[in-house]
């Protein structure tokens, strides 16, 4: 009845791909969902890009920085470094995800099987090539916008555009060298070292690109040496980087294809199990959900220097326990000194991000990557709390009671938020941005306001990982409430600061208003969400 | 073999033989390393020292491999949207053509006692449901070495003794099971031969008290 035996010959992928195509029942909104999601993604991205490439048709013609107007070199090569961290963010991030990665089902399935590696692994393959592509294409024209003002055009090329050639050859340029990044992590899968070196060297780039640009924008001869290289291209050097760009994708797309077969089944299969985990995560915009996967990739197979655990119930006999409790956070962050270097790096984020996108550093832009990253820098201090939101196991077996175990793990975030604020804000000042030095004690009062959204972010309902995630979208409106009203909570607790920034120049009541507004915030948030602990 | 994780050695000298149609249990407390001994047969975990030879072979993890081992081990993602009975013939179809070796899909079904339940969603069934159809899809694929890690778990003690008379049959068709399990009144039924692994090496148990 049930014997041994071995298959006569291998069946197709395709076959077996159709089968499964043509009996699985999508639901219509499963349909209408996606998509609503691509049409909202393509929305928002015109809409963030189309300043950027409005620059495409700035004026031009005259070289260098001379005779520009409305472009100053600070703000193309603040742009310039902007692209370029964004391409060494997005490599960082898709070696995370695989880069090759297959459904989670379908590793579980079609992997361990007889069917041919190769023809399983054709699709994920072709499709992070034709991703890479995609998002190349577009760095490449965005790279291009950036230097567009400083750009010399030829004659005859129309007195204000950019000719079609350089920015189809800069799409090129751009795919090319994108996809050639993209599939040498494919080729670095299966070797955690080089995965390592992939990853620093993406690191390298991005803080390089980072320094150059606030080189940029604190002297001005850094810019204008920049952008008068702009100036050199011509049609031969964008079609001479376009060649070399096809050329290394071509020879990446070869050695990925003759390493298929040979890629282990075990490292795909982590791979897939971690890229659907996070792109169901990434489509209910469960940001907890996201940390505690890259929390759980980090830590996994490491060995751990146990260490003695404070004496702080001996301090503070009646907080301690709760101390004692959150402890686990500060811990868990001095071991990870990579991601308070990462946080301190950051800080340089929104002076960059508003000389790229607007010319000024203070702005919307600014107020906005101010309000972000503060909000990232507290939710890094809030792990234990996200995971024993749904289950206080571990609280009530301390016998440590919701309240102050709460406005314990509230300090980290608050200490978190604070100093970043601080950092970026007097980074702002230090590069002339925003006149006068007593920005960063603004950023001190709104610190610990901002950290009720972490401290909310961590508290709104992860989903397990081992669940498959809510049935309909219909569900799926609650889920990004939820994550509205974290955004709106810190930008209420940080308004007088954002206000601030936005307008550029800071009053003295300023700061006794934002301490006072910082205060209710978080004390109000505190006294509503141990209620409903 | 020595096999470890980068922080840490799992196994140390372990050395193992399994003959053609025979059933090897291999028991020892939680982390003694039993999942990753399944992991190195089945050519997904590489040791740091010594050598596996897999049908003659080391584990070359490729088609022709997988079309001679069939493992299970973690619950596996289930294609939303697909019925039980689907992914049974999904499991089929990876490996047809094949002449004439085991039962039609529906009689799998029944007698891995899923019967009325062909259409249901996996998601939807019990954790012993889902577990009788992971060994089903491992038992209705052509396969000449079966690795199981702990079979047994979610399994109600009736059908852990059929399941035991499945493997006895397998092995009585030449094929050869490995199998991590805690239960040994389960790797008794299957008439398995018993292997211990304690402090990372692998011994034949003495006799019980």
């Amino acid at each position: 009845m049930i014997a041994a035996a071995a298959a006569a010959g291998p069946p197709r992928v395709a076959a077996i791909r159709s089968f499964i195509r043509r009996r699985r029942r999508r639901p219509w909104y499963d349909w209408y969902s996606t998509g609503f999601a691509v049409v909202l993604a393509v929305i928002l991205l015109w809409d963030l890009l189309a300043q950027p490439f409005g620059r495409l048709n700035g004026p031009g013609g005259t070289g260098g920085a001379g005779g520009i107007s409305g472009a100053a070199p600070a703000q193309a090569v603040a742009g310039a470094a902007l692209v370029i961290g964004a391409a060494a963010g997005l490599l960082v991030l898709a070696q995370a995800l695989g880069p090759l990665a297959l459904s989670p089902a379908d590793a579980a399935w079609l992997l361990l099987t007889s069917l041919d590696r190769r023809d399983v692994l054709r699709r994920p393959a072709a499709a992070t090539a034709g991703i890479a592509v995609a998002a190349g294409g577009v760095l490449g024209v965005l790279a291009l916008a950036m230097a567009g003002p400083f750009l010399r055009l030829p004659n005859g090329a129309g007195a204000h555009r950019v000719p079609s050639a350089w920015l189809l050859l800069s799409a090129v340029g751009g795919a090319g060298f994108f996809a050639a990044a993209m599939l040498a992590g494919v080729l670095a899968q299966p070797w955690p070292r080089w995965r390592v070196r992939l990853r620093a060297a993406g690191a390298v780039v991005g803080v390089a690109a980072t320094v150059g640009a606030v080189a940029g924008e604190r002297w001005n001869v850094v810019s204008r040496a920049i952008t008068d290289r702009f100036a050199e291209l011509n049609t031969g050097s964008f079609g001479l980087i376009a060649v070399v760009a096809v050329v290394a994708a071509g020879t990446a797309a070869l050695l990925v294809r003759r390493m298929l077969p040979h890629l282990p089944a075990g490292v795909v299969r982590a791979g897939s199990a971690r890229a659907g985990t996070v792109l169901l995560a990434a489509a209910f915009l469960n940001v907890p959900l996201l940390t505690w996967i890259a929390e759980d990739s980090h830590w996994r197979g490491r060995r751990l220097d146990s260490r003695p655990w404070p004496r702080l119930a001996a301090f503070a006999p009646r907080l301690g326990p709760a101390f004692v409790l959150a402890w686990a956070d500060w811990r868990r962050l001095g071991r990870r000194p990579a991601v308070l270097a990462a946080l301190a790096v950051s800080a340089l984020a929104p002076a960059l991000a508003g000389a790229a996108f607007t010319g000024r550093a203070h702005g919307w832009v600014t107020a906005a990557v101010l309000l972000a990253g503060a909000m990232a820098a507290g939710t890094q201090g809030t792990a234990a709390t996200r995971r024993d939101t749904n289950d206080p196991a571990l609280r009530r077996l301390l016998g440590v009671d919701a309240e102050a175990a709460l406005a314990a793990r509230a300090v980290l975030p608050a200490l978190l938020g604070a100093a970043w604020l601080a950092l970026a804000l007097a980074l702002l000042a230090l590069t002339g941005e925003l006149p006068g030095a007593l920005w960063p004690v603004l950023g001190l009062a709104a610190g610990p306001g901002v950290a009720a959204a972490a401290v909310r972010i961590a508290r709104t309902a992860p989903i397990n990982p081992a669940d498959q995630g809510p049935d309909a979208p219909v569900t799926a409106p609650p889920w990004l409430l939820t994550r509205a009203g974290s955004v709106l909570l810190g930008l209420v607790a940080a308004w007088p600061t954002l206000r601030a920034v936005y307008a550029g120049h800071v009053h003295a009541s300023t700061f006794g208003a934002q301490l006072a507004v910082a205060a209710v915030v978080l004390g109000g948030y505190l006294m509503i969400a141990v209620r409903s602990a | 073999m020595r096999v470890g994780h980068s922080s840490f050695v799992v196994l140390e000298d372990v050395d193992l033989t399994v003959a053609g149609g025979e059933i090897v249990a291999v028991t020892g407390v939680n982390g003694a390393g039993k999942s990753t001994l399944l992991s190195c047969l089945a050519g997904l975990h590489r040791p740091m020292a010594g050598t596996v030879a897999v049908l003659g072979g080391p584990p070359r993890d490729d088609a022709a491999f997988w079309r001679a081992v069939a493992l299970v081990a973690d619950e596996p993602t289930w294609y939303p949207g697909l019925s039980l009975h689907e992914h049974l013939e999904l499991v089929r179809l990876t490996h047809e053509p094949v002449r004439g070796w085991c039962l039609p899909t529906d009689e799998l079904i029944e007698v891995f006692g899923l019967a009325g339940r062909a259409d249901a969603n996996p998601t939807d069934l019990s954790s012993g449901q889902r577990q009788r159809l992971s060994l089903a899809a491992a038992l209705t694929r052509p396969s000449r070495l079966l690795l199981l890690d702990e079979p047994e778990q979610s399994l109600d003690p009736a059908f852990r003794k059929d399941l035991a008379g499945l493997l006895r049959e397998y092995a009585g068709h030449g094929g050869t099971v490995v199998m991590a399990t805690h239960d040994l009144d389960f790797a008794a039924a299957a008439g398995a031969r018993l292997m211990l692994i304690a402090d990372g090496r692998m011994t034949r148990p003495g006799p019980g008290p």
